[in-house]
Order: C-alpha cells, then structure tokens, then sequence
C-alpha cells in the first residue's frame, strides 16, 4: 500500500450550511497498478486527486504515503520526492524547451537522480516518444499531444513512485488519448510505479486494474 | 535548472519584458542618481568652505541686536565689557584648540614709510597726521594668525610668554613693511603715539602731547591664506585694501596696547577738561580685548556657541567664522534643498513604479510561478528567482543611470547656478576679525563639482539596490500567497 485516503472530508461553507464534495472518504493504492476514478462532472474528482497530491489540504481526515501522514511529510516536501503530478492543460513553461522543462523538478527534488541531469532527461523524453529533435523546441511549438508527453517525462523526472494524473487526455483526440494510456500501463506494470488518472473515458476505466467512481461524495468500486 | 539558472534564463528568454523594466529603472535611477549627485556636491561644497573659514569663533557686540534697539530702549542700557577671565573661562572649554584676546590700536610714524601696494609707491600723499599702523596685541605667544594660516612667519622669531607677560618692546612686522624699510629681524623702529584734541569750533585738529614707542623686530611674517586663494582675482579692490591693511600691521604683546592707550586717555583727558569733568569718577579701565578662540574642529561650532551664549553678559553673541558660510552660500543652498526634495519623490516614486510594474510581471507570470510550487519547490526559492531576475537588470539599470545621472546634474547644476548667482543680492556683511576671509559667492560656486567619487558611488548603489529591493520585496508577498491548485488545476 502504497498511498492510503482515510475518512477524508472536504466541504464549501455555503452560507450556513456546510456543501459536502468528499465525506468521509476512505480509498488506498497500491505500487504497480493503473488505477482510474470516474465521475460526472462537479463531482469531485480534482478535489480528490488535489488531496492525494497535497496541493490542498482537507477539513479532516488523513493521506498517508508509505504509511507515513504527508502533513508529517511536509507538504512541499512531498510534493517535491514522492508525487509526480500530471494536469489535464499540461502547465508547461512556455519559455523553457522541452528537455528544460524535464529538468526544473530534478533541480528540485531531493530524492537521488543520475549526475547528468541532462541525458536523463533527454532519454526519459525519448522514451515517452520525444525525439531529441523536439526536445529541443520550446514546448508552445509542440501539439497537445507533445506536451503531454513532456508533462509526464516532467513528473516522471524525480524517479517518484506516484503518478497522479487529472484527465492527462481531455484535450486529445482518441488516438492520441490510447497512446499516452499505453504509457501509464506501461509504467504500472513495468516499472511497478502506482499510477492514478482522474477520466471521464469509461474506455480508459476498462482498460485499468481499478476503477473508482465518485458520486455525491462517495467513492466506490466501478464495475 | 535551479532557481538561479531559472533568473537568469528569466531576464535572456523574456528580453522585451527585461527592456521595459531597464527602461523603467534607467529613468527613475537618473532622477535618483541626478538629485543624489547634487546633493553630494552641495554637501562637499559646505564641507570644504567651512573648513576654509576655519574653526575660528570670537565674542562680539551683536549688531543687530544693538540697531534694533529704538532710542528709547538705550535709557539705561549698560554695555559690560568682556573681561580677560571670562575669556579664559571660555579658552578652557574642551572644543578650544588656544585662544588669545587682543587690544589693537593704530599709531603713525615719522622715520619709517607705510607700505601702499604693489606699483603705488610715490603715488599716494598723506597729509595731516596719520595712524598707518595697526598695532595688534597678543596674549598667546605662537601667534595664533601664524598657527591659523592667515600669515606666516619667515624670518626671526615669534613671542616667548616672557615678552609677553612683561610687555617687551618688541614686534613682528610685515616683510614687505621691513623691505620699504630696509628692516632686518634685531632693528628697532619708532612709532609716536601722538595725541590730537579736536576743536568743535573750528574743525582743527591739535597736537596735544605725543611719545614715541620703540619697538624691536624679532620676526617678519608674509600673509598667507588670502594671497594663495585669490592670486588673480579680478574683484581686486577690497582684497589690495584688506592686503595693505595687513601688511602694515605690527604685532606687538599686549601690555604695549595697554600702555600706550592709557598715555593716550590721560593725555587727552589733561588737554580736554571737559572731557575729564564728564569722565570723573568713572572708573578707568584701557582693557578692551576681542577674544579670538580657535576650535579643535570646525563641526564643533554649533555646540560652541550654545555653551558659551550662556556664559556672556547682555548684546554679546558668539561668532564663529564659518557663520559667514550662510551668506555667501545661497545658491548652493537652494540647489541643496531641491535636490533634496527631488531625491525623495524620486525614491517614492521609484518604489511606487518599479512596485507596479513588478507586480505586473509576477501576474502575468502566474502559472509559471505555480508550476515551480506544484512541483514542491521551497516559496522562497522562487522569491530568490524573481529578486534575481529583477536585481539583476536594476544593477545594470543602476549602473548606466550611475554615469548619466551624474553628467545630467552637471548640466542641470550648471544651469540652475547661472541662474541663481544673476538673481542673489549680498546682504549687509558685518566684517569682524574672524570674518576678514573675503570668500565670496563665487568662491562657493566655483568649488562646487559634482563628480564621481568613491562616496557618491558606493551612496548611489546604496539608495538605489535598496529601493529597488524594497520595490521587489512588496509584490512578492504575491508569491507567498499564490495558490497552486486554484491556478492549475
Ligand atoms: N471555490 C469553490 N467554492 C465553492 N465550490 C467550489 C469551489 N471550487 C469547486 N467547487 C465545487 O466543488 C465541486 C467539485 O469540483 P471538482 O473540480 O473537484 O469537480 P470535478 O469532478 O473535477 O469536475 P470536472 O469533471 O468538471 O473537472 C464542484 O461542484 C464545484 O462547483
Ligand atoms: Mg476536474
């Protein structure tokens, strides 16, 4: 196990009364699996994925990673060694390349990575189907695709074993879409990192090892 | 690609934002720099002419005090004199370097020939009796004109406090005065004291009684201070005055002023009965001494003069002779006084404006700067990328606007002087022993420069890295409070 949600509350104050988006909420991960939430929209799923990547915080309830509660961790701190986040407008620098852009989390992290920053980077790009040609391009010359590609080489560039990611395919088209989902398969299940995609694609929740659907602040099993 | 590489990279990859922001820092450093620079120059201008003036101070009769009076406020009015223990209660404050007092007089001679200035030998006639000479007297042996650069001593000796106490008949005189003269240190010369009665009726003058003073040459001194300064001065009138005053003046110790004063008074008194009736039972006294007191420092003035006012009797004030700075000082201090306020709107300014345009980048820069937080990096690193990246362009700013700023308030100054120096009148000038420096406007005027000193630069980086760092520091309470997951998510 590796990252574990337990009994999470998330509201709005709505005047007097309190707007639930998560009640008590209980779900874990684990390494090596491709897992997916579902949900309409409005239903919470960034809420969720921006508690399990700590850029938020919930009223109560805890998110612990290798049983470890990440408020303990630090939030920042977790952020920077443990979670590599992925968002469905990509959030690339747009006056960085793209081997650049790869580079800004590795001068972040704490966590142990290779002395030549730059060959890890340009390989890590070219294994998620960024030659070095384009690697080289300011990421605004590349397609969506592109540079979604490079976001991910950016959260896989601490060498984390989570990877979080909020509908990384909502602006891509169906092809597109099926090869950046062979990626996260690939990396669940051969390089056993845990990975998390919030979608809207009920073809994508079938093609995980586990979908979760989110309803009315409840997460369940989806079949 | 740590937070320094990404400053750096900040300023090369956004070059149209970085020029606007030189630009901004350019214009508002010049102002900075411009009104800086000027008020350097006017600071350096009061410096040095004071210290010109010297740290002499002497107590006199406040003039103005005395014309202000209306003729019936003089009923009664009794002016004390100031008495040799006063003097010296004040001679021993610490801010004394030495002090002397002084009774002057003048005295004319028949065996020796006055000097008259350069090329005027034969050209001036005196007729009737004349008091060509100055006798001034000294209580301080050295001489404290000597000490203070207004003469110099070239041949013989000064005074020993012997002489001195027991009123030697011996002088120092002037060695353009020994020359006419054909004088030499170990000659004696004769003064008379000759004392005239005036008749009311008839306008005449009469010799009433007269002694002769015999006095020992035992140094010869040049004048010092005016001559270097004013080597060609075309406002050459009241200097050959002040010069030829000076050179015919004789010192001598005190004791001989006294001496010869009280001959004098009773001479006078012997052959005027009417004036001896009216001076009955007065009591007599010939001391009538001008303090001179030379401080350690010149800034010490201030502090001098609030712990002596006390200590003097009614109509007396203290005069310290770089008072006279304040008359002579106008422009510069007009020009000191906008610089002033020109440095301070344009200090506020500058954080006002650099603030704005800051904090314009920084929204424009969002998303970036959420990324950087999204990806766990510290906030203030990210704080230390932005300050990079604008700090580096204000030290380039800076540095420019540090060399034309300067040659801007060169040009400015030059303008706004000649401006000011057509417009500034002199006011009545009282003229005492200390203030016989003949410093003018123009001197002051002249000795301003702005140029690029060490202090003006390090000063100038000083006030300008601060504001612009102030100017920074404000928006990027903007970064403290961004919010990744609202901008990215
Ligand atoms: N600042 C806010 N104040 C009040 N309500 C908010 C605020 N932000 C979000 N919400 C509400 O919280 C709910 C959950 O939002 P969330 O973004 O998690 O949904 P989502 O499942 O990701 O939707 P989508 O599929 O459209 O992305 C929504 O109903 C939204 O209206
Ligand atoms: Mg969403």
């Amino acid at each position: 196990m590796i990252l574990e949600a337990k009994d999470l509350n998330y509201y709005y104050q709505d005047g007097e009364q309190r707007r639930y988006i998560l009640k008590d909420t209980s779900v874990s991960f684990e390494k090596g699996k491709f897992y997916t939430i579902l949900g309409q929209s409005g239903s919470g799923k960034t809420t969720l994925l921006s508690l399990l990547s700590a850029l938020d915080s919930p009223q109560s309830g805890t998110v612990s990673f290798n049983e470890e509660d990440i408020k303990k961790i630090g939030y920042e701190k977790y952020r920077r060694n443990n979670v590599g986040i992925i968002f469905q407008s990509y959030n690339l620098i747009p006056t960085f390349t793209a081997v650049e852009n790869v580079l800004v989390p590795m001068s972040i992290t704490e966590n142990e990575i290779p002395e030549d920053t730059k060959t890890v980077a340009y390989n890590l790009l070219d294994f998620i189907g960024i030659g070095k040609s384009k690697a080289d391009r300011f990421v605004n010359k590349l397609s969506g695709g592109e540079q979604q590609r490079v976001a991910i080489a950016r959260a896989l560039a601490t060498n984390v074993e989570l990877i979080l990611a909020d509908e990384p395919t909502g602006n891509l088209d169906e092809e597109m879409e099926q090869e950046i989902i062979d990626i996260f398969k690939k990396l669940a299940h051969e390089h056993e990192k845990c990975v998390i995609v919030v979608t809207h694609s009920n073809e994508i929740a079938l093609q995980s090892d586990q979908a979760f659907h989110l309803r009315k602040g409840v997460l369940s099993s989806y079949e | 690609m740590n937070f320094i590489k990404r400053g750096f990279l900040g300023i090369t990859r956004k070059k149209g934002k970085s020029l606007i922001l030189l630009a901004v820092i350019f214009i508002l450093g010049n102002l900075i720099s411009g009104a800086f620079s000027i008020q350097q120059a006017t600071g350096n201008v009061e410096k040095n002419i004071k210290e010109r003036l010297g740290a002499a101070a002497t107590v006199e009769l406040d003039q103005e005090e005395l014309n202000a009076l209306s003729e019936a406020d003089w009923e009664g009015v009794e002016i004390e004199n100031i008495g040799v223990d006063l003097i010296k209660q004040i001679g021993e404050l610490s801010y004394v370097k030495y002090y002397d007092y002084s009774m002057s007089t003048n005295l004319g001679s028949e065996s020796i020939e006055s000097y008259q200035g350069e090329g005027m030998e034969d050209q001036v006639v005196m007729t009737g009796p004349s008091m060509d000479y100055r006798l001034k007297g000294i209580n301080y042996a050295p001489v404290i004109d000597f000490e203070e650069q207004k003469g110099k001593l070239v041949d013989g000796r000064v005074f020993t406090q012997e002489e001195v106490d027991n009123g030697t008949s011996v002088a120092i005189i002037s060695k353009k005065l020994a020359e006419k003269n054909n004088l030499q240190v170990g000659d004696t010369f004769t003064l008379t004291n000759a004392v005239y009665t005036y008749d009311d009726k008839t306008g005449e003058e009469e010799l009433a009684n007269s002694r002769d003073v015999v006095l020992e040459v035992i140094g010869l001194f040049e004048p010092q201070s005016i001559k270097e300064d004013q080597g060609e001065s075309s406002d050459g009138g009241m200097f050959d005055w002040m010069d030829i005053e000076y050179q015919n003046t004789v010192y001598v110790p005190n004791e001989i002023i006294v001496s010869e004063t009280k001959f004098n008074m009773e001479e006078y008194m012997k052959a005027d009965a009417e004036f001896a009736a009216a001076m009955e039972g007065e009591e007599q006294t010939f001391e009538y001494y001008t303090p001179m007191f030379v401080l350690n420092n010149p800034e010490d003035s201030a502090a001098f003069e609030e712990e002596v006012t006390p200590l003097l009797p009614e109509f007396y004030t203290v005069i310290n002779a770089s008072d006279q700075y304040d008359s002579i000082a106008g422009p510069m201090k007009s020009m000191s006084n906008l610089s002033k306020y020109v440095l301070i709107a344009a200090v506020i300014a500058t954080l006002l404006i650099t603030g704005l345009v800051v904090l314009l980048f920084l929204r424009d820069r969002k998303r970036e700067l959420g990324i950087y937080l999204s990806l766990g990096e510290r906030r203030s690193r990210v704080v230390g990328q932005i300050l990079i990246e604008v700090m580096v362009v204000a030290v380039i700013g800076i540095t420019l606007s540090l060399f034309s700023g300067n040659l801007l308030a060169g040009q400015v100054s030059d303008t706004m002087m000649k401006a000011d120096s057509n417009t500034s009148d002199e006011g009545i000038i009282y003229y005492s022993e200390i203030q016989q420096t003949n410093l003018t406007t123009e001197d002051v005027l002249d000795s301003y420069e702005v140029n690029l000193n060490s202090s003006y630069i390090l000063g100038f980086y000083g006030i300008g890295l601060l504001t612009m760092l102030i100017s920074t520091v404000i928006p990027l309470i903007y970064i403290v409070r961004l919010n990744p997951k609202k901008i990215l998510m």
